[in-house]
């Protein structure tokens, strides 16, 4: 019994910096961690400031609280990312050449077989069980909401303009909206976090044979590959979580 | 603004702004783009302009064939439903060729962006 966690951040094949942040803690009492991945966006190094702050933020927020008495998980994990919106527009607001930062947030805390999960923009949360891979987020983007009301099919994706539009980002909206959710995990499954560099460069059924591997530094050391291979344009990152047997 | 230019071997020789919220083509009078040629239907296709419920300021172009006999193609292709267009598609109307511009699609932000 246990967690185990593995993750990396790599600026990819083409950009020269990396805007991505991943951090991880796992509880004292082994029974509980944390993972997040922030994909940051906006201007002259607006991007790397508002990952950063919504990593560092979450953090000191939460990880210290991990192995707490009784938490309102879901409670916690709304003030963690309101504290990091409220952060981020400050600076927005006071650095004229940061107007534009904004981040994604993906964060899981798993706290026994109960995994929280919380979300704000593209950045996603995936489930790995046996060799099926589901997703348990939905993008924040102007793509996904147009697919769910069937203004366009998943072939007119690759060629619409606004592609890489999100409907929101954490530090450019007031409040900040997050999509919560609880996932019951069984022994032996595994929470994949990734930012879109991974999913935008390296297709999910290519996914499938790299998961095999119980390893995940390995696994996570083969997909930042497998996206490097594919000379990946943006960040790629990923942190793979596993409730052990 | 959108428009559907009518091309003959290549070159344009109409061109036809889609200012309405339904631009309706076909052979029979009243059509707002009319066509009298014997492969286009008399209401063969319809372009709505649809503001983007998710992107201020952004209009998106939509055509659908109204059972036409010979059909209407996107880029080679036999539309079914309803299809979003993108700028420079290729559109035939029966066996008239247009392309459709869009020039406000041509300004977006190519890159990562953030809704406020």
């Amino acid at each position: 019994m246990g967690i185990s966690i593995a993750g990396q951040s790599h600026a990819g094949a083409v950009r020269g910096c990396n805007q991505d942040v991943v951090a991880w803690f796992s509880g004292a009492d082994g029974n509980s961690a944390l993972a997040l991945v922030a994909d940051g966006m906006g201007g002259y190094q607006g991007g790397e400031v508002a990952s950063r702050i919504a990593a560092d933020t979450l953090t000191e927020s939460l990880a210290a609280r991990l192995t707490g008495p009784y938490q309102d998980i879901p409670a916690q994990l709304k003030a963690g990312f309101a504290l990091a919106n409220t952060r981020i527009a400050e600076l927005r607001d006071a650095e004229p050449q940061l107007e534009k930062m904004g981040t994604t947030l993906v964060v899981v805390w798993l706290e026994g077989q109960q995994a929280h999960i919380a979300h704000v923009g593209d950045s996603r949360c995936y489930l790995v069980r046996n060799d099926k891979i589901n997703c348990l987020t939905r993008d924040d983007t102007v793509v996904r909401k147009m697919l769910d009301d069937g203004s366009i099919t998943e072939a007119d994706v690759p060629n619409v303009p606004f592609r890489n539009m999100l409907t929101r980002a954490v530090g450019a909206m007031d409040p900040v909206e997050l999509t919560y959710s609880c996932q019951t995990l069984e022994y032996g499954d595994r929470l994949l976090l990734c930012s879109d560099g991974l999913t935008n460069s390296v297709a999910e059924e290519d996914w499938h044979g790299i998961l095999q591997d119980r390893r995940n530094d390995a696994v996570v050391e083969a997909l930042i590959g497998a996206a490097l291979e594919n000379r990946a344009s943006d960040n790629v990152s990923v942190v793979l979580m596993t409730l052990d047997m | 603004m959108a428009s559907l230019s009518l091309l003959v071997d290549n070159v344009v020789v109409n061109t036809f702004e889609l200012n309405r919220a339904e631009t309706r083509i076909g052979r029979r009078a009243g059509n707002d783009i009319r066509i009298d040629e014997i492969s286009v239907s008399g209401q063969h296709a319809i372009v709505e302009a649809v503001p983007n419920a998710y992107l201020e300021g952004t209009t998106d172009y939509y055509i659908t064939d109204n059972n036409s006999t010979n059909g209407t193609y996107v880029n080679g292709i036999r539309i079914g439903g309803r299809q979003r267009l993108n700028s420079s598609d290729m559109v035939r109307i029966g066996w008239n060729e247009f392309r459709f511009i869009d020039e406000e699609e041509n300004t977006l932000e190519k890159t990562a962006y953030i809704l406020d």
